[in-house]
């Protein structure tokens, strides 16, 4: 029992790191029909940012807002210069335009940052353990900044204006517009939302789980599996399906088979595609965000 | 639009071909029997490293260091009035990079000996092309796999046979009979757990649980607590930094007491700054590079490596690791090759094969035809951590 709490908890923690970017998928998917590849590469820059700016004296604090505002602006110029000329945009095109930021983003890290995985000194050192499960003092800290960014991201879907103007973008786009409300701010917005979640989520991963200029690949990856299992389009969905996914590659690394860890997430993703493609978390499509 | 697609498409497939004759038959001039006409030019290295991907914090150094002997050779003249080139490729970590790179080295570069790869697999993806082209390869990597029955590859790290030795000696010492071990799953931990069964029968040590994990994983909870479940006298972690220091993180955190012996993976700064306090404590087989201002004065090897670590703390401001150390070994070993035979390709190979008593950074080198990697197991010393520092272990045979 305490060998199964242990993995539930360490797959809790990276599993609300992947919930933190499939939020990002989603704010970009509702608003505008894009899937984000390079959503991963925001968390692996904003990490990026993080060591550097602390490693060059400023405090962490300091370090992660640096992070977060470097990452946030980084998102909107890629939505400016890419996603908004775009006249007609399809799923197929924005795959295709985000995998080139995607690469360019990695290209530019190889080259600022080196080719080495480095990690952030955590909120607090250390750990403990509670009826023999050990709990690193980090992996809480991942929880609870997982959990006030998530909440966030919902009150400001559900209570703003703005919010609500999103929402209004992505079920009925053409009435949106009749009410005066934006597409383009709208897809703005939401690009802004992606890059600090996901820069919140590389600051936060570091410290464990390291970075290094490569590290968005798999963090994108599990990030879109998560996102799939509440259907692209429920903030709530890619909460559950993150935590999910983090659960149950633990599980199985702990009880199957160590190698089988990466293979979960594609498994997953497939069983989903074919038996629940509009996720196993989220409500009908009505409900979107 | 269909209809006019078809004859450019023809074009360009002609044009292909065409290219693609041209460069065969160009390759097909200067290739073979360029031997006499080449005797003159600039002597050309290559070098395959996994400068990015799972194996950065080994490549990076050894592209550093490459680097360095190749600006001090030129600096004297190179060899024999001769320019050496030295073309360094990036295999990204994968095999399939490193097959790559070691065809555009052999067949478009033509270079006369090759140093590489970093990691076990890439280097055995490269051995069939050195063998079926017969161009000398010096592998920078760990296991025997790599030269065993080889004619034209040779390597300059430390054999993991040797290495467990070292390990399985320590072992039998403190009295453990059981291993733990957790290994690399890609070709740097294959075959480890036959090794250590093999090596350790004598001893009646065996290993009782094995886990694996990928060498870019980050977290290592699963494998840590399955660990703990074998109980057994000791556990091995047998993986590369940042990898490696992960694990020993994640061992530490579970408050996992039972004592931790790690590969002569970790010798490098990247380990020491991943892995940080959980590192205290834990007994690896290392070459002398890392606990150099440790060693006794009269240790034959003091000098090549004090040498060694002035110049490159000198040239980059940190100190050189291991794996630099095996780049060191590597190039070195061909330049004195190419300094004794010239670039012909059979007797670079026939040179390496006999060489003897080769002072290098990770020991002293004597390759025989059955042994094409040269070390033994007084290659390496039991070194430690106290306080994030490598610290020597005296030596159980003293």
């Amino acid at each position: 029992v305490v060998d199964l709490l242990q993995l539930v908890f360490a797959g809790l923690s990276q599993g609300a790191v992947y919930a933190l970017i499939a939020i990002g998928f989603v704010a970009i998917f509702t608003v505008s029909g894009v899937i984000n590849l390079a959503q991963g590469e925001f968390a692996a820059l904003g990490g990026l940012v993080a060591i550097s700016a602390v490693g060059s004296g400023l405090p962490l604090p300091v370090a992660a807002v640096v992070a977060v505002v470097t990452v946030a602006v980084v998102a909107v110029l890629m939505e400016r210069l890419t996603i908004a000329p775009v006249k007609r945009m399809t799923t197929l095109v924005s795959l295709i335009l985000t995998l080139g930021v995607s690469t360019g983003l990695k290209a530019l890290m190889l080259l600022v940052y080196g080719p080495d995985a480095e990690g952030l000194t955590p909120i607090t050192p250390g750990g403990f353990t509670v009826g023999g499960v050990s709990i690193r003092h980090q992996e809480l800290w991942i929880l609870a900044v997982a959990a006030v960014v998530a909440l966030a991201v919902y009150w400001f879907y559900e209570r703003t204006l703005a919010g609500k103007a999103l929402r209004a973008c992505a079920e009925q786009p053409v009435a949106a517009r009749l009410v005066g409300i934006s597409l383009g701010r709208a897809s703005l917005t939401a690009f802004l939302i992606a890059g600090c979640v996901g820069a919140v989520a590389g600051v936060m991963a570091s410290p464990i789980y390291f970075t290094s200029w490569e590290s968005g690949l798999t963090l994108g990856l599990k990030g879109f599996v998560a996102a799939t299992l509440g259907g692209l389009v429920s903030v709530r969905g890619a909460v559950l399906g993150g935590l999910v996914l983090g659960v149950l590659e633990n599980l199985t690394a702990g009880y199957v088979s160590t190698g089988l860890r990466d293979a979960v997430a594609f498994l997953l993703l497939i069983v989903v595609l074919v038996a629940r493609p509009a996720g196993v978390f989220g409500r009908s499509a009505e409900a979107r965000v | 639009v269909g209809r006019r697609t078809t004859p450019a498409r023809f074009v360009a497939i002609a044009a292909a071909l065409t290219l693609g004759l041209a460069g065969c038959s160009e390759s097909a001039d200067t290739g073979d029997d360029g031997g006499p006409a080449d005797e003159s030019g600039p002597i050309t290295i290559g070098a395959v490293l996994d400068i990015t991907g799972a194996g950065a914090s080994l490549g990076v150094p050894e592209r550093q260091t490459l680097e360095l002997l190749a600006d001090q050779l030129q600096a004297e003249g190179g060899i024999d009035g001769r320019e050496v080139e030295l073309i360094i490729e990036d295999d990204q970590s994968t095999e399939d990079g490193a097959a790559q790179a070691m065809n555009k080295l052999v067949n478009e570069d033509e270079v006369d000996i090759v140093l590489g790869a970093s990691r076990t697999g890439p280097s055995l993806a490269m051995r069939p092309i050195a063998e079926q082209s017969q161009i000398p390869m010096i592998s920078l990597a760990a296991n025997a796999a790599i030269v065993d029955g080889s004619e034209w590859v040779f390597k300059s790290a430390q054999n993991d046979r040797v290495v467990i030795e070292r390990m399985i000696e320590y072992m039998a010492g403190q009295g453990w009979t059981t291993i733990g071990l957790a290994r690399d799953a890609s070709g740097f931990g294959e075959g480890v757990q036959e090794i250590f069964d093999e090596v350790g029968a004598a001893s009646g040590i065996s290993v009782v649980a094995v886990e694996r994990f990928a060498p870019d994983a980050t977290d290592f909870t699963a494998q840590m607590v399955n660990l703990r479940n074998a109980a057994a006298d000791v556990n091995v972690i047998w993986g590369i930094p940042p990898a490696a220091g992960l694990a020993q993180r994640a061992y530490a955190q579970l408050g996992i007491t039972t004592p931790v012996m790690q590969s002569h993976g970790i010798g490098n700064q990247v380990f020491l700054d991943t892995a940080a306090e959980s590192a205290n404590g834990l007994v690896a087989p290392l070459g002398r590079l890392v606990v150099a201002d440790q060693l006794p004065a009269d240790d034959p090897q003091r000098e090549v490596i004090t040498t060694f670590i002035d110049d490159y703390t000198a040239e980059y401001g940190e100190s050189p690791s291991t794996f630099a150390g095996h780049a060191y070994d590597g190039w070195q070993l061909a330049v004195d090759a190419l300094r004794e035979v010239g670039t012909d390709p059979q007797a670079l190979r026939d040179h390496l094969e006999g060489v003897e008593d080769f002072v290098g950074i990770s020991g002293t080198f004597t390759m025989t035809p059955e042994d094409h990697s040269g070390l033994t197991k007084d290659a390496l010393v039991l070194v430690t951590v106290q306080n994030g520092e490598w610290t020597l272990l005296p030596d159980p045979g003293a």
